[in-house]
């Protein structure tokens, strides 16, 4: 695949969250502001983008030449939560503001970021391949979590019933959300490809 | 607190709904297939309960050694991390061993189960808690209400989006059960990633309703 055509799957047609499933716990049902939102999709979008590449290197040049295969699980969690450290430190001293904004533990842990380093790894991309298809996993990523926090917004000043406030509505919002994102299809990808 | 007479209550509760409904988030993207899901739950589950069960032992043991000293915030993450990651792995290699369709089949949601918010709270709670029992009861009552919501919503989508049901194949029966009137005409939409969605939201909706009937609080019905 051309590296547009993995900007695009990864962003739009594949979107980690509303294709794949994976860190909806974080975009589509944590409450905040705008303004976290944005930090929480700027931070998860970087580490997802150096994960891709860390998971890479730990895959293809230890793991699998040792054979040790079977401990990728622990390998990448463990990596992908000491980088999400890393980049709280690096950001409190570029931005300590910023950081007040984002919660790193539930950046760490966001099944997203993992869940890109799986697929990067499990599909054979190569380094540059998968630096690529990381960005464009966050890209898609912070896409979502800014539209799913404006939706959210919206929401909180409308009449609904009851005993769909809140944590109910928004996984509804994002269900009908991820039907809209179906019109990025395969179709789609080979149109604006010219394949 | 016993399992039967804590469960309905404990996991009908505001919080543990919306723990629940957030740990399944990902799982759901498995409940295309009621054998997937069955999986998925075996491995929530048995990873959740034996993280919640080596929390507690490392808590106990940390008491009454050094080990108690290491009980900075990021090196409790870190540790409950790494045990729920390590159980996970062993929970790969046993699946992959025992079941390699079901292995291809979750594919990398079966990694995922490590960082599951009901696996990583059952590693803490049992970190937390004095009391092994008790740390161990709480894993397996999360753990049953996980697999109960997610073979529900797997029976739904697969029941209506394929109309079948898929299950074990035993000797002269390969697992799959055709529902006659809804397999001529099935409804394909639910079979989409956004009808996990809808169908997790709407489970969230009506536990609450439930819930609320239960307390015989009719006041919290009108808009």
């Amino acid at each position: 695949m051309s590296w547009g055509g993995i900007i695009i799957t990864f962003a739009l047609v594949d979107n980690v969250i509303l294709s794949r499933l994976l860190g909806v716990r974080h975009s589509v049902c944590m409450p905040g502001s705008m303004r976290a939102a944005v930090g929480t999709g700027i931070s998860t979008a970087l580490l997802m983008a150096v994960s891709a590449v860390v998971g890479w290197a730990l895959g293809t040049l230890a793991l699998v030449p040792l054979g040790f295969s079977f401990l990728q699980t622990p390998a990448f969690v463990l990596a992908v939560a000491g980088l999400a450290l890393l980049l709280r430190q690096a950001a409190a001293r570029v931005s300590p503001a910023f950081v007040k904004d984002v919660s790193f533990p539930e950046v760490a842990v966001n099944c997203a970021t993992l869940g890109v380093v799986l697929i990067t790894t499990r599909g054979g991309y190569t380094a540059g391949e998968s630096l690529v298809a990381g960005s464009a996993a966050g890209l898609g990523y912070f896409l979502v979590t800014v539209m799913m926090t404006a939706i959210r917004e919206r929401l909180e000043v409308e009449q609904v019933p009851r005993a769909l406030r809140g944590l109910p509505l928004h996984l509804i919002s994002a269900g009908l959300l991820a039907y809209a994102f179906m019109a990025f299809d395969r179709a789609f990808l080979a149109r604006v490809l010219g394949g | 607190m016993a399992l039967d007479a804590g469960l309905g209550k404990r996991i009908a509760g505001e919080h543990r709904i919306s723990m629940l409904l957030l740990g399944l988030c990902p799982a759901v993207a498995v409940s295309v297939r009621v054998i997937d899901a069955l999986w998925m739950s075996a491995g929530v589950f048995s990873v959740a309960l034996l993280a919640a069960l080596c929390g507690a032992l490392v808590r106990r043991w940390g008491r009454s050694g050094e080990g108690a000293a290491a009980g900075a915030t990021v090196g409790k993450w870190m540790g409950a991390l790494a045990l729920s990651s390590c159980l996970t792995a062993c929970f790969e290699v046993v699946l992959l061993a025992v079941a390699p369709e079901a292995s291809a089949s979750l594919g990398i949601y079966a990694p995922l189960i490590a960082v599951n918010c009901l696996v990583l709270g059952s590693a803490g709670t049992g970190a937390r808690d004095s009391s092994i029992t008790r740390a161990v009861l709480d894993a397996a009552e999360q753990g049953l209400g996980f697999s109960a919501c997610l073979l529900l919503i797997a029976l739904l989508r697969e029941s209506l989006g394929a109309g079948t049901i898929t299950l074990f194949a035993v000797d002269g029966f390969n697992g799959v059960i055709a529902i006659p009137s809804l397999a001529r005409d099935p409804a394909r939409a639910l079979g989409a990633s956004g009808a996990g969605l809808l169908c997790l939201g709407y489970l969230g909706a009506s536990a609450r309703l439930l819930r609320w009937r239960g307390e015989g609080r009719e006041k919290e019905l009108s808009p």
